[in-house]
């Protein structure tokens, strides 16, 4: 299984967890597709805690955490 | 200078900390914080540093107070329309403590006036609400090594990161690149409840007064994300990136 785990605006509609299984996605990028997130909606993209990019590689296990920017004061 | 018998009283809630002390508020009376943005963060921040007794506290923003300001802004009033934010702050601000002296700049920040706005600071609180300000204060506070706080908010959302030169990563490690502010999420549009910028705002305060008295843990390395909707304050840990155009070494 991979969690996804959605920060903020993101878990508008979505909650704050998902779990996915390994065979649906191969790479980040799979995920955003999968939840219907475009790019520029993503600030932040984790893999077990490490900045990563959408074309970045996702295995079974791995905790994969999005945040949106955020800019109100 | 020894503390006052009416500073005594002021202070008494805090003095009796051992982690505040005489010693810990005479380091916050001879303190400067300056705090950018005097709006829904800028607003309780300031409140608070000032009633702490934060000797010096300067304020930066160009705006006016406007009507919609007020459902968050708690730092000005009705009466204070039209009125320049940082006068209608000093007014406030000095009235809730005499002890504090404002420094009021009503002005934009740019890349030219910027570093010697930070120069006489000991910390910054980033509160501003444009992605430009927050890079502009972050890539200023990384080459002048200043400590700051940054926070954010939308709708019932907030986050905060703290940078201390050296010990983490700054705003840029954590957000490489400035979204596009056309197709970024706007609090303009999506809107905020006015409590979570005074949650995160006052958090901002927290994190100002710990640093100046050595106290606790702030947020270095580690990103704040508060959820108001269900109360979640969820703590991630990032990591410094050493290819960072602010900070990295390269
Ligand atoms: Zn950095």
């Amino acid at each position: 299984m991979i969690e996804v785990r959605f920060f903020a605006t993101l878990r508008e509609g979505r909650g704050k967890v998902a779990q996915l299984s390994a065979e649906e996605v191969s790479c980040g990028g799979d995920i955003l597709r999968r939840f219907s997130i475009q790019q520029e909606e993503v600030a932040i993209l984790l893999i077990n805690g490490f900045h990563s990019k959408p074309e970045d590689p996702i295995k079974d296990g791995d905790i994969v955490a999005l945040f949106p920017p955020v800019g109100g004061g | 200078m020894p503390l006052s018998e009416n500073q005594k009283q002021r202070y008494a809630r805090q003095l009796c900390m051992p982690e505040i002390d005489i010693t810990g508020q005479e380091k916050l009376l001879s303190s400067k914080v300056l705090i950018i943005g005097a709006g829904g963060l800028g607003s309780p921040a300031a409140l608070y540093l000032a009633a702490a007794g934060v000797g010096t506290i300067g304020l930066a923003d160009g705006d006016k107070v406007d009507l919609s300001n007020l459902q968050r802004q708690i730092l000005h009033s009705t009466e204070k329309l039209g009125v320049k934010k940082v006068d209608s702050a000093a007014e406030q601000l000095e009235s809730l403590n005499p002890d504090v002296h404002v420094i009021p700049y009503p002005r934009v920040l740019t890349e030219e006036n910027i570093s010697d706005l930070i120069a006489d600071y000991d910390f910054v609180l980033e509160c501003t609400d444009s992605f430009e300000a927050k890079y502009l204060i972050n890539d200023a506070c990384v080459r002048a090594k200043k400590p700051f706080c940054h926070g954010a908010v939308i709708r019932f959302f907030g986050q905060m990161l703290t940078y201390v030169p050296e010990a983490g990563p700054c705003y840029r490690c954590a957000f490489r690149h400035a979204p596009d502010e056309e197709k970024a999420p706007d609090a303009k549009k999506l809107g905020v409840i006015g409590a979570v910028p005074g949650v995160i705002g006052c958090l901002q305060a927290l994190e100002a007064i710990k640093y100046l008295t050595g106290t606790g843990e702030l947020l270095v390395g580690r990103f704040l994300s508060f959820d108001g909707r269900t109360m979640d304050f969820e703590i991630i840990e990032l990591p410094r990136d050493p290819d960072c155009p602010a900070c990295g070494k390269t």
